[in-house]
């Protein structure tokens, strides 16, 4: 039986119907990329597989738990709050900003979670901490704060603490847009094993790139509804849909545009450098 | 202005300076206690609670602190609700209630504005890991909120010290009342009153100190 079941999932803010009937299962150790335009729901959708957005209608059900369901009335039945909780220690997720705890240290906030919800010892839980900071290439930065790492070195540590948790299910929104691009790749590689250690993942992305080499499924949805899924290569391919294929042509027309805006870029660069509010302001605002 | 005569009033006036720092010692806890748990039910998502709050903050923020100052003292004696029969109350007692329950009203509006700045996204990390609000409020968001409070509640702290002087009107014996019988018998205004300002100038400049002190103890550490 599939570890995620979704069937008829709604969902709308006031008057907005952002998700408009979405059905979808995932199988165990399934990785599956969700693809879509902006403000096609992707996020909204992960949200809702760990209530972090409460569904206006459908169902979900994640491991055999039944976290949401719609009445013959059209109401919504949820589970309680301690069930909600307990379905969530099974799931990871990772943000797109991150939200790290900026006043704990990578350990810190990597056991936070196991000795809070699961009572692990604390020299257990620093022990694993420390194992999984290793294993995303950050063995040497426990004792780092979030303010101190770039953005991909967070983004590592973001992932050890949700996997801290032992989740059988990992949800991921665009977890590298916040990264410089050249920062990308190392969460991507971290991603790409955990794929491949048979861990089950959804994965919001506009890396087509990483859609098509480690997931099994792709999915593209648009305006609240998904239009196609099927296996990466078939969708993005030979994608069926209309809109499928234009939302594709847009995204890979991109990379061209990319190197346009980056050599038009260059010519700026002496300009931008003698521009005295630019001097040592570009460690990304942060 | 004779310098001789400021620092003669000071050891005189001293005597009322122990008053004056146990009425704000008391307000300040009692006060902050009430302010947590104002700031919490304002939070919560049980409505009565949070109109509770709400209107307390509105009727205890709106009314002059000197007239909830007159009413535990004067008013609260001849009060019959159902069994309490009147609430007769010492001087200082009756400035302690008033004091917290300003204290309560202005330090609830600190304490939940500092956690509603706190980024949500730490709430949502929390609850996605599983785990409970109480727990996160208590390790994530108060943590973070505290470093955000911490001026305001100081400016409100220093204001409740000074406030404190309004208890002269119900006869507390504290700074000003003593600074009041000393010029009123030797009529050395200017001296008096510089000496009594000189003592409350030093007693605010503590809260300085300590909003110093606890600022770089709940700075972020890069
Ligand atoms: N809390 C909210 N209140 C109101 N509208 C919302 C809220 N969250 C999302 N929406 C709306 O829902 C729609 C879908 O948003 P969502 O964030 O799911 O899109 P997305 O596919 O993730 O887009 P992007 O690729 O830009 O991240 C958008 O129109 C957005 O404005
Ligand atoms: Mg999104």
């Amino acid at each position: 039986m599939a570890l995620v079941n979704v069937s008829g999932l709604r969902k709308s803010f006031g008057k907005t119907d952002v998700l408009k009937g979405v059905d979808f299962q995932v199988e165990r150790g399934e990785v599956i990329s969700i693809i879509g335009p902006s403000g096609s729901g992707k996020t909204t959708m992960l949200r809702c597989v760990n209530l972090l957005e409460r569904p206006t209608g459908g169902r979900i059900e994640v491991d055999s738990r039944v976290l949401c369901e719609e009445q013959a009335n059209g109401s919504m039945t949820f589970a309680d709050k301690a069930a909600i909780r307990e379905a969530r220690e099974h799931i990871g997720m990772v943000f797109q900003r991150f939200n790290l705890f900026p006043h704990m240290t990578a350990v810190e906030n990597v056991i936070e979670a196991p000795i809070a919800v699961k009572n692990v010892p604390k020299p257990e839980a620093t022990a694993r901490a420390h194992e999984l900071l290793e294993a995303v290439g950050l063995g040497h930065k426990g004792d780092s704060y979030p303010m101190q790492l770039s953005g991909g070195q967070q983004q590592r540590v973001a992932i050890a603490r949700a996997l801290a948790m032992d989740p059988t299910l990992m949800l991921f929104d665009e977890v590298t847009s916040a990264v410089d691009p050249e920062l990308a790749g190392e969460i991507l590689l971290v991603m790409k094993r955990l794929a491949e250690q048979g861990m089950t993942m959804l994965v919001v992305t506009h890396e087509m790139g990483f859609a098509a080499e480690v997931a099994d499924r792709v999915l593209f949805i648009d305006h609240g509804r998904i239009v196609e899924q099927g296996p990466a290569a078939d969708v993005l391919q030979n994608p069926s849909h209309e809109r499928t294929k234009a939302f594709l042509h847009a995204v890979l027309d991109r990379a061209p545009m990319e190197a346009e805006v980056e050599e038009a870029a260059e010519g700026l660069v002496d300009d931008l450098l003698v521009r005295p509010e630019r001097i040592g302001g570009d460690d990304d605002g942060s | 202005m004779d310098l001789d005569l400021v620092w003669e009033a000071i050891p005189l006036i001293w005597k009322g300076a122990s008053t004056t720092a146990s009425l704000t010692a008391w307000a300040l806890v009692l006060g902050t206690i009430g302010a947590l748990i104002l700031a919490l039910m304002r939070l919560s998502s049980i409505k009565p609670f949070r109109w509770f709050a709400a209107g307390f903050g509105w009727l205890f923020r709106g009314i002059p602190l000197l007239i909830l100052l007159f009413f535990a003292f004067f008013a609260l004696p001849d009060l019959n609700i159902g069994i309490v029969d009147g609430i007769l109350l010492e001087p200082f007692q009756a400035a302690v209630v008033a004091l917290s329950i300003w204290t309560a009203a202005y330090q609830a509006e600190v304490i939940r504005s500092g956690i509603i700045a706190v980024d949500p996204g730490q709430a949502e990390a929390s609850e996605a890991l599983g785990m409970a609000k109480a727990r996160y409020m208590r390790r994530i968001i108060i943590p973070q909120g505290v470093r955000i409070m911490i001026p305001p509640y100081t400016s409100n702290a220093m204001t409740l010290l000074k406030q404190t002087s309004l208890a002269t009107l119900v006869t507390v014996p504290e700074m000003t009342l003593l600074t009041q019988r000393l010029f009123s018998n030797d009529f050395q205004f200017r001296e008096r009153i510089a000496a009594l300002a000189l003592l409350y100038l030093a007693m605010t400049t503590v809260f300085v100190v300590i909003q110093q002190v606890t600022e770089r103890t709940f700075r972020l550490k890069v």
